[in-house]
């Protein structure tokens, strides 16, 4: 039989089991595959086999090769044992250790501006009557591939031709320095850059966390006499608290794997004030080539993205109930 | 306070914050567009019309920005004498390339999954999650180094399996939220009816098709806006265009107009690929975990 007729039959056969019996059976009919549970878990396992192994070429294989590298010193056509020297250089790298206090500084900017903004956003969007619309024009940053996006705002930012400069001084924030200019200020530059683009994501995940909120229960509070505001704090933000945790390690995670504009913007200067740890490890590996080194530091940055994974896994979990 | 009626919500208090947040979403929607629309607008402008401003406090100066006349220069000079066509033609095939793959094997494994239990489901599950949750720069130090000896840096092959990199457990994650919706009962109905297991899957395809279908663009979305793996697995003979864009800064006379315009040639079809799928936007980059 074929199989568009057979699933355009399915919801026959589910609602109405007798028909089964009416229908014309398959002579040569095997045993029904479910009534055989050894059988069934081959199938599925081979079902599965090309993507595992496709994925533990391009993910558990390299990651050997990277505890392999990080234990040795890796040049073009030279690969040395090298005493754990990637290791102990790292303890006194201050550059090191500066990327991670600066990947940390910068992920919590981030994150803090674009949680109140973005939650604003869409507190104030939820209902309105321009919802739909506003909504597709947020989507637009997000589509932008994260260099081009750099590229448009160090054209926007640029000390003598650049508009956000001109309104910067208009206003008298800035010299006629460029904000990335100066390593005080650089920082913020790349900041806004990401805010920009992803604030809209936290506006979205809060919209669809906004349509969960029980409206009775706002209704009836405000009935007893409770504020907007303390509604707001006792009802809408608690039920918001789960998705906004996803969207914080989702953020976080990103913020450590694209560095796309921070490149473009600043690569890392001015001096190191914009030189996150990611940027720190792709100067090392590609463009000095300290392959060696920079596994290392790339194994550092893997650990504690594994990390957070594992409570990124655990908040999963909590959201989606354990289907039967 | 019970006498306190329910429909007056209009106080002060929160008559103000509707204005505030009226002008708030206002200043908001003008800062999330204005750079999109200053990147279309200059890649229609002449360099000299480009760097055009106000003197410093001149706010009424603002017009400067619309006097142009308008030349299709920059695109043209992209597709005719930089070669940007080949570039379009690269980022096409490695994105839809590691699309295709990515979806395909990814929704074998993610229906097998979805079907059956075993001892060390959940560890599974995890190494597939962190292996798309893995920095590209960490990830790319080893895999620079194993693509070379395999002579796979700057092919189009290598980039499609890079980016199989993070589409792949992509699909395969999201794609089991899927099919978890999928009753067995279905299948076990087909089966019944004479049906192998594979027609059976076949025959549940159709139900799952539009997320498919959405998750093969946001794969493609995901590939075609790398520029870290295109600038160092695909450089050389594998340039995408956020990697051609990125060459067009020299030290020297940077040519803002053509950057401007890449820009655009970039940007635009991943915007209109957004609009379609954007029923499946949320779950998508959210990893499911959040749906609208």
């Amino acid at each position: 039989m074929t199989t568009s007729r057979a699933s355009a039959e399915l919801f026959r056969v589910r609602h109405i089991p007798d028909s089964v019996e009416s229908r014309p059976v398959p002579l040569a009919i095997k045993e029904p595959a479910s009534i055989n549970p050894k059988a069934s878990k081959a199938y599925y396992f081979w079902l599965m086999t090309p993507a595992i192994a496709v994925l533990a070429f391009i993910s558990i294989y390299p990651f050997f090769w990277m505890i392999y590298m990080s234990l040795h010193e890796v040049d073009i056509g030279k690969v040395e044992w090298n005493n754990f020297a990637n290791f102990t250089r790292l303890a006194n790298d201050t550059r090191f250790i500066q990327g991670w206090w600066l990947l940390i500084q910068y992920s919590a900017m981030c994150l803090f501006l674009q949680i109140v903004i973005g939650v604003f956003i869409a507190v104030a969007l939820n209902g309105s009557r321009y919802e739909k619309v506003l909504v597709t024009t947020l989507l637009m940053p997000m589509m932008m591939a994260p260099l081009v996006a750099g590229m448009v705002w160090y054209f926007l930012y640029n000390g003598t031709f650049g508009w956000y400069h001109w309104i910067l001084q208009s206003v008298g924030i800035l010299g006629p320095r460029s904000i990335l200019a100066s390593s005080s200020t650089a920082m913020i530059g790349i900041v806004l850059v990401d805010v920009w683009q992803w604030t809209p994501l936290i506006t979205l995940i809060t919209l669809a966390g906004l349509k969960r909120v029980p409206q009775d229960q706002l209704e009836a509070n405000m009935v007893d006499g409770a504020s907007p505001i303390r509604n707001f704090v006792s009802v809408t933000l608690p039920n918001l608290y789960p998705v906004l945790l996803i969207a914080i390690m989702l953020r976080f995670m990103d913020n450590f794997r694209f560095i796309d504009s921070v490149l473009v913007l600043t690569g890392g200067g001015p001096g190191n004030s914009t030189k996150i740890l990611p940027v720190y490890l792709f100067e090392v590996s590609f463009k000095f080539f300290k392959l060696g080194r920079g596994a290392a530091i790339a194994l550092t940055l893997l650990v504690v993205t594994i990390i957070l994974g594992l409570i990124l896994v655990k908040v999963f979990d909590r959201q989606q109930p354990k289907k039967g | 306070m019970a006498s306190r009626g329910v429909i007056s919500y209009e106080t002060p208090l929160s008559k103000a914050f509707r204005w505030f947040s009226a002008v708030f979403i206002g200043f908001y929607v003008i800062w999330t567009v204005l750079p999109i629309f200053v990147m279309f607008v200059s890649s229609f402008k002449d360099l000299l019309e480009a760097f055009k401003l106000p003197a410093v406090g001149d706010w009424a100066g603002i017009t400067v920005f619309f006097e142009f006349s308008p030349t299709f220069k920059h695109y043209y000079e992209l597709f005719a004498n930089l070669g940007f066509s080949t570039y379009l033609f690269n980022s096409l095939v490695a994105a839809g390339g590691s699309a295709v793959i990515s979806v395909v094997l990814g929704s074998m494994a993610a229906y097998s999954l979805s079907r059956i239990d075993f001892r060390g489901k959940n560890d599974l599950f995890f190494w597939i999650i962190s292996t798309r949750m893995a920095p590209v720069v960490a990830v790319m130090v080893p895999l620079y180094w194993i693509f070379r000896e395999l002579g796979l840096v700057g092919t189009l092959p290598g980039l499609i399996l890079a980016y199989t990199t993070f589409n792949l457990p992509f699909a395969i994650w999201i794609l089991k939220g899927f099919f978890d919706n999928v009753p067995y009962a279905i299948e076990e109905a087909q089966m019944v009816d004479g049906a192998t297991r594979l027609q059976a899957f076949r025959a549940i395809l159709p139900l799952v098709a539009p997320g498919i279908g959405a998750f093969v663009v946001l794969c493609i979305l995901f590939a075609w806006n790398d520029y870290l793996f295109a600038a160092i697995i695909g450089s050389g003979g594998a340039k995408t265009l956020p990697a051609a864009t990125r060459e067009l800064v020299q030290p020297q006379n940077i040519q803002w107009g053509q950057i401007m315009a890449a820009g655009v040639v970039t940007t635009l079809p991943m915007m209109f690929l957004g609009l379609v799928i954007r029923k499946y936007l949320v779950t998508g980059l959210t990893m499911g975990a959040v749906k609208e």
